[in-house]
């Protein structure tokens, strides 16, 4: 692919920087924690203090070393499920978009099916008959999120591929004898790079959504840590009502940052598909220094201040 | 009907000029990115008349126009010159001449100044006009927002009286803009731009995007409204021979930079500046003997890349080596008001032949012929 | 004149329509293309001149088999092609089609040497091979020197030279027949000319059948061996080499001419033209073109006229010649009836 110019506004590296912070998180965690997270060696109900940085539970376990090891898990089932999801949204869209006909009406009549459906009941119906081997594996609580998360990215895409089926470069493919599948893999598929990405963010955040709640809700199995759990442990032993914030609070606040820093990186890749949403890349000071308004106003083309004077409205001749 | 024809009565002053621009330059971006699309353009329109701006893409004719009357959109700045709009204030109580400078102005100013001193037609009518609105409503806006003291049944009988103007039966203010075919919804902009009785018309590239025969209801259309309201006009095209039919003057762009300007049949009898010759080459004529034409070789200029020299040179046939180096002033080429950017004209010596010519005795002298020897007129 | 490469007999393409907006919405039938034959030649260039709503990129689309005829059916090499199969390999290997707006045939986030790969490979060129087949083909358009171009992106050339590109890649399966639909209205002025002549010099030097649909009548003058004029799906008049031009006979060709803005001709009067209501609709009945005609007779409006020999090789749809054809009218199920003389 050229060179990809991403925006480099505020948002946007905030937003990188996050899901990078996290991203390192998933992969460290577990080495930095100091304590195993389900030893239950300590006191219980500890502060934050020196030796425990964010107190312990009421069962006596390090809660820092909780939510250390808690992110791995919580990512990885995020990310499986995002890019599982991506990839049926992108295999349903693209076909139902191009192929239109039958295959089409099939297909949509199954994404709606999907769409209608409420996705957490659904999830907790499926969870629930899982064995309980499967309740513990990330992977597989990260498929039947999936399942419940791609039927959206689906709809959008197969919108974005009938209006690039008209387009004369498909023309052009096809005149020249191109098989239909090399054509939606080859040609169209890489002109939607840019909405498949906003979808993976997008789904990836509803995945950690869906998890945490399946967690929270006490369906996963509470032999593997992750911020879901801690929050299930936390409600469980009435932490809210004893005042005990530093049990809760952190789990959801790393939740509330990565979500966040997704939704960033998402409004750097709506700029980057609509360049008019992109400022023209200058400083605000460089801005104010030449006279330019911050926002750029329709029907009011700036003047540059170093022009030549201009003249006060002249009178009447 | 001719041009010459629809003149109005010119008892007028002569060189009443209703817009003048004066070293005029617009980039887009700032700083070490921005890119020059137009570069110290100085041009004049006089009252009544037309003025037809000619160039291709990347010329900065648009840009020129829309940076003058501030409706540039972002990242477009103006980056240095004067504009200044000349009119008839009724509102000022004694009907005197008010000029603006239209790079000061204020943003209410300028409202007021824009639709009733200046409108624009633009290129593309199905993109002007608000798709799920009917083309009445269009009239009514811009007339409430002008004209307060109108009512609604006034509005509609102005809105009926502009239609009959432009050809049109009244039954099309309840239609919707997808229902019209495109010559109709382009007489619709332009009865929409003389709403308020403009001084001056902007119509960029008006019939591009319609069939010649559509576009010659439209030519003619024009030329009756012009005879009838006095209104001056700029013209934007990249047709140079509709532009030698329509306009008065006409300047021809290339690269951000007016390279000539001219009256209109003298640009086309004897043109002065290489492109302007080579663009009357591009076209293949309609009658006469089946040639090869050769155009211009090579394609219009990158502007984000710095040009050194005249931004034509690496194209022209006539390329000296100060071309490559110095960039050509806009100068005046002898009394009759004929102005050219070229090093070629700064001495006889350099004059080429196909540059030179008087305006010939017969009139069908083909300007395609580079070896033509100058013809004493 | 040798035979036809390409040859298109009685070619017509109606649509289907639904008008109005209410719960019962009328059937229309659209003719896009009503009874069109045409036959392209090896070193020869056909011009089909039209405005938009003649039907001729639905006439090229048809040659190229990418829309299907109602009826009609096509000849290629002197073998008839069944009207219900599919394109196959072969067809397109022998009849290419190039598009109107270079920037948008392009794929644009591939490199150009995809788009000329994607033909060579399709048509079962050697891996090997591939790379310099790519190369010749930009050289044949004077796209020189290839390497130069074949790692570029399209947002990186200018239009002129997407399409050379655009023309390249058509050539890549060497056709016989190269379609080109309004190749130059969305180019620059003056790289039309460029064009143009690489087109008329593909004809010339590599035996190529082409045919050239505008909008651009002069520019139609300036390469055609044939010129053909449509008007609502019709051809309305055809002549060798540019007579029709020089002396047009049917009324739609020169109300067609006489629009052109022709600044050598300036005391040509421009035609005084009727208002038309009713864009888009044409009559069902007689001649297409008679509500704009100022020449209309009682017969035109009842009575579709077929296509008249004016002069040698010079035809012309209409009634005001119906004196003087010598030959006898060829009826070509116009509907209604045709008095021989």
């Amino acid at each position: 692919m050229s060179a990809v110019r991403l925006p480099r506004s505020p948002k946007v590296l905030v937003g990188a920087g996050l899901v990078a912070f996290f991203a390192v998180l998933t992969v460290v965690g577990p080495w930095l924690a100091p304590y195993n997270p389900s030893a239950t060696s300590f006191p219980a109900n500890l502060r934050p203090s020196s030796g425990h940085w964010l107190g312990t539970t009421a069962l006596g376990q390090d809660i820092f070393s909780q939510l250390l090891v808690g992110a791995r898990a919580t990512m990885i089932v995020a990310i499986v499920a995002g890019v599982v999801a991506t990839i049926l949204s992108v295999t349903v869209g693209v076909a139902a978009g191009y192929l239109g006909g039958r295959t089409d009406d099939g297909l949509s009549l199954m994404s709606n099916v999907f769409l209608a459906i409420p996705g957490l009941p659904l999830l907790i119906v499926i969870d629930s008959y899982l064995p309980a081997g499967g309740r513990s594996n990330s992977f597989v609580i990260g498929l039947i999120i999936s399942l419940t998360g791609w039927a959206w990215g689906a709809r959008v895409l197969r919108a974005q591929t009938m209006s690039l089926r008209n387009r004369d470069f498909v023309e052009a493919s096809r005149i020249i004898g191109e098989s239909r599948f090399r054509i939606m893999m080859f040609e169209i598929a890489p002109n939607l790079l840019p909405v498949l990405a906003s979808s993976l963010l997008f789904t990836i955040l509803y995945s950690i959504g869906a998890y945490v709640t399946l967690a929270y809700v006490g369906l996963t199995s509470t032999a593997v840590w992750n911020w879901g759990t801690m929050l299930y442990w936390a409600q469980a032993n009435n932490a809210p009502l004893a005042n005990q914030w530093w049990w809760f609070v952190p789990p959801g606040v790393c939740i509330a940052l990565i979500g966040t820093g997704l939704a960033l990186m998402n409004f750097g890749i709506d700029e980057f598909i609509n360049p008019r949403l992109r400022s023209a890349g200058l400083s605000g000071r460089v801005r104010r220094a030449s006279g330019l308004p911050r926002r750029p106003r329709l029907g009011y083309t700036p003047v540059a201040r170093a022009s030549a004077a201009r003249a006060a409205k002249v009178g009447a001749q | 009907m001719t041009k010459e024809a629809m003149t109005p009565d010119e008892t007028t002053t002569e060189n009443d000029t209703v817009l003048e621009i004066e070293d005029f330059s617009v980039d887009y971006g700032w700083g070490d990115s921005a890119v020059r699309a137009v570069n110290n353009v100085t041009l004049s329109v006089r009252r009544s008349r037309v003025l037809g701006v000619a160039g291709e893409s990347g010329s900065g004719k648009s840009t020129l126009v829309y940076a003058v009357t501030r409706l540039l959109r972002s990242p477009g700045v103006i980056a240095g010159g004067r504009a200044r709009l000349t009119f008839d204030d009724p509102s000022s109580g004694d009907a005197k001449r008010r000029t603006v400078d239209l790079l000061a102005a204020s943003a209410s100013e300028l409202r007021s100044i824009r639709w009733s001193q200046v409108s624009i037609v633009l290129q593309s009518a199905l993109n002007a006009l608000n798709p799920v609105l009917r083309i009445g409503h269009e009239f009514d806006e811009v007339l409430k927002t002008h004209r307060r003291e109108m009512t609604k049944a006034q509005r509609r009988a102005r809105a009926a009286e502009l239609l009959e103007l432009v050809g049109l039966n009244e039954d099309r203010l309840a239609r919707f803009p997808h229902e019209l075919s495109g010559g109709q919804r382009q007489r619709i902009m332009i009865a929409l731009a003389l709403a308020l009785d403009p001084q001056l018309v902007i119509m960029d590239e008006p019939t591009t995007a319609l069939d010649v025969v559509t576009q010659r209801e439209i030519v003619n259309e024009l030329a009756q409204l012009r005879a009838r309201f006095g209104f001056s006009m700029i013209f934007i095209t990249h047709d140079l021979s509709l532009l030698v039919e329509l306009a008065d003057d006409i300047a021809v762009m290339y690269a951000g930079n007016v390279v000539e300007w001219a009256p209109a049949s003298d640009l086309y009898n004897t043109p002065r500046h290489p492109y302007t010759l080579g663009l009357l080459n591009s076209s293949p004529p309609l009658s006469g003997e089946r040639r090869e034409l050769v155009g211009i070789a090579g394609s219009p200029p990158d502007l984000s890349q710095p040009l050194s020299g005249c931004s034509f040179h690496a194209r022209c046939p006539f390329a000296m080596e100060r071309c490559a180096s110095e960039v050509p002033v806009l100068r005046e080429l002898d009394e009759s008001g004929r102005k050219v950017a070229c090093w070629l004209h700064e001495t006889p010596a350099t004059v080429p032949g196909a540059l030179r010519r008087r305006v010939p005795a017969v009139a069908v002298e083909d300007p395609s012929s580079e070896s033509t020897k100058e013809v004493a007129s | 004149m040798s035979d036809a490469q390409l040859e298109a007999r009685h070619l017509s393409r109606h649509f289907v329509v639904r008008t109005g907006h209410g719960l019962v919405r009328p059937k229309k039938v659209v003719r896009a293309v009503d009874d069109v034959s045409l036959s392209l030649h090896a070193r020869r260039v056909t011009a089909v001149v039209g405005e938009s709503g003649s039907g001729k990129s639905v006439l090229a689309r048809m040659l190229a088999r990418i829309v299907t005829p109602t009826s009609g059916e096509l000849v290629l090499d002197g073998v008839t092609i069944p009207p219900n199969t599919p394109r196959s390999l072969a067809y397109t290997s022998e009849v290419q089609l190039v598009l109107q707006d270079p920037f948008a045939s392009i794929n644009p986030v591939h490199a150009i040497r995809h788009s000329l790969e994607r033909p060579l490979a399709i048509h079962g060129t050697p891996k090997a091979e591939i790379e310099e087949r790519a190369s010749a083909a930009l050289a044949r358009v004077s796209l020189e020197p290839p390497e130069r171009y074949l790692s570029r992106y399209p947002h990186e050339l200018s239009g002129g030279q997407l399409q050379r590109v655009s023309i390249a890649r058509a050539l890549c399966v060497n056709p016989k027949v190269l379609l080109a639909d309004e190749p130059i209205s969305m180019l620059d002025v003056s790289v039309r000319l460029g064009v143009l002549n690489l087109l008329r010099g593909l004809c010339d030097n590599e035996q190529l059948a082409i045919l050239y649909i505008t909008h651009d009548i002069a520019s139609a003058r300036y390469i055609a061996d044939e010129t053909i004029v449509m008007y609502a799906g019709q051809v309305v008049e055809r002549s060798e080499g540019t007579a029709l031009i020089d002396a047009p006979s049917h009324p739609y060709t020169q109300l067609l001419i006489s629009s052109v803005p022709d600044p050598s001709d300036p005391l040509r009067q421009a035609p005084e033209i009727e208002d038309r209501t009713g864009q888009g609709q044409f009559p069902t009945e007689g001649c297409r073109f008679a509500p704009r005609c100022p020449h209309a007779m009682e017969v035109c409006r009842t009575t579709a006229p077929p296509l008249i020999e004016v002069a040698s090789g010079h035809e012309s749809r209409c009634w005001l010649y119906e004196d003087v054809a010598k030959v006898a009218i060829t009826t070509r199920g116009q509907g209604g009836t045709i008095s021989t003389t």
